[in-house]
């Protein structure tokens, strides 16, 4: 048994322990994601933390057979994005704020230009087909394996791949445009 | 050609992801690299762009602390209901009462009373107090149990915080508002004044009048004892608060709020049955 199902087992056995560890383990890429989609850092910690506590309460229906942990995560994060967005009867759009959290928060005009560079990305994300951005979200934002991707997408490693490639190609495009 | 270059772009990401230079898998694929390179380094800006984003600490361990939290009350939930089954658990607990005393033996539960969670004689504390409210003769005798247990937890509250144990505040402070609101559904169901055990004004040869001087005198002796125990807890949390480690202010100052809150909430429902 590899170490990730070991503890994905004591968790669903009702270790606290067993899940904060899950939680330390997966925190930074669930709200990057998270992050990533909505492009608010108040919405990003409502909706990351409500992945955490929905998985916490329905640990104990995973079933590792049917899907990786990482990617039942995933998909308890894409469906509260998406309730999120029905809720607010808006479209998959980025408001972005300034107050992300950065690493350089310390050097305030550093973090600033660091915001600045995130939003032209995440501007430049929104314009890719919605097949496209979910597959550049989940791989850079999430860094799942395409093999992941594509069993949370129901899609083909092939199909991701041409995805991805598409993507970074048109965003390769819209950032020499950008200059 | 192009199937190719998608296969080899993938090969080449999951290997920056590890950490290696573009320059290393251009390397590898020196017929490609014309191509490649282009593509590479958007997906490096990607990577270094969405890499900077980071959850805040604070949020980190807000959310940890809730987290632990509901695995704590979670756990302690499938445990209480082990032990005790759902059928005629009033007779089991009478019981049990008498089993805790003779086998535990009566210096034991009255030491439990101060012990605080995680140590032994925590769960014999929290079985004898589910005990006394089982086996309270009046809701006037319930309502003022809960009062006392509200305090213990605050106490424990302030206790687990100054000894930097965060993640069992919230699931006390849950319990703290269970007991709080317990009070005001006994009150609110009318019940209050009326049954159990009546204290001698009652049985004065004016029945009505008795009544209404029975309900105010026990009306009165609650709120008293609700606001001492308002005044109690929240200068333990406080001083808590003054002394605790930084790692458990937060939860620590929610505690706080919540229990200001619930006291108010309790007293002014007390009040206005009184009118």
């Amino acid at each position: 048994m590899s170490i990730e199902k070991d503890i994905v087992s004591r968790a669903i056995k009702g270790d606290g322990a067993a899940f904060a560890q899950l939680y330390e383990e997966h925190l930074k890429r669930i709200y990057r994601y998270v992050y990533l989609k909505v492009g608010n850092r108040t919405e990003a910690e409502d909706l990351t933390q409500e992945v955490f506590v929905k998985a916490l309460e329905a640990i104990t229906t995973y079933k590792w057979r049917s899907l990786p942990f990482n990617s039942w995560l995933f998909r308890i994060a894409h469906n509260l994005v998406v309730d999120h967005f029905r809720k607010q009867g808006k479209v998959e759009k980025i408001p972005l704020d300034d107050d992300m959290a950065l690493p350089s928060k310390s050097n305030p005009a550093l973090a600033a230009e660091l915001a600045l560079e995130i939003k032209d990305l995440t501007k430049d994300i929104e314009k890719l087909s919605s097949a496209q951005r979910e597959v550049i979200l989940l791989r850079f934002g999430a860094e799942l394996s395409t093999a992941e991707v594509a069993s949370l997408l129901a899609k083909s490693t092939g199909t991701v791949k041409a995805l991805q490639h598409n993507a970074i190609v048109a965003l390769r495009k819209m950032s020499s445009s950008d200059k | 050609m192009n199937q190719k270059l998608e296969n080899i772009l993938d090969k080449c990401l999951d290997r920056m992801f590890n950490g290696e230079s573009i320059e290393t898998c251009l390397n590898a694929y020196p017929e490609q690299a014309s191509e490649l390179g282009p593509l590479l380094k958007t997906s490096h800006v990607i990577i270094q762009k969405s890499s900077a984003i980071q959850p805040a600490p604070e949020f980190k361990a807000r959310v940890y602390s809730r987290l632990r939290a509901m695995s704590y009350a979670k756990q302690e939930k499938t445990e209480r209901s082990k032990r005790i089954p759902i059928w005629h658990r009033k007779w089991l607990l009478a019981v049990a009462s008498v089993l805790v005393v003779l086998l535990v033996g009566v210096g034991t539960v009255a030491a439990s009373t101060s012990a605080l969670p995680g140590k032994p004689l925590y769960p014999i504390k929290l079985t004898g107090e589910h005990i006394q409210l089982t086996l309270a003769f009046s809701n006037i005798d319930k309502a003022k149990l809960h009062i006392q247990f509200s305090e213990r937890r605050a106490i424990e509250i302030a206790e687990m915080a100054n000894q930097g144990k965060d993640d069992t505040i919230f699931a006390l402070t849950e319990q703290f508002v269970s007991h709080l609101q317990q009070i005001y559904e006994i009150d609110n169901v009318d019940e209050l004044m009326w049954d159990g055990v009546k204290t001698p004004a009652a049985t004065s040869a004016l029945p009505e009048e008795a009544e209404i001087f029975d309900e105010r005198g026990n009306k009165e002796e609650l709120r008293v004892m609700l606001s001492n125990s308002r005044e109690e807890s929240l200068f333990a949390l406080g001083n808590a608060l003054a002394k605790a480690p930084e790692s458990t202010k937060a939860s620590l100052q929610q505690a706080i709020e919540i229990a200001t809150r619930e006291y108010d909430k309790a007293l002014y429902n007390l009040e206005k049955h009184s009118d």
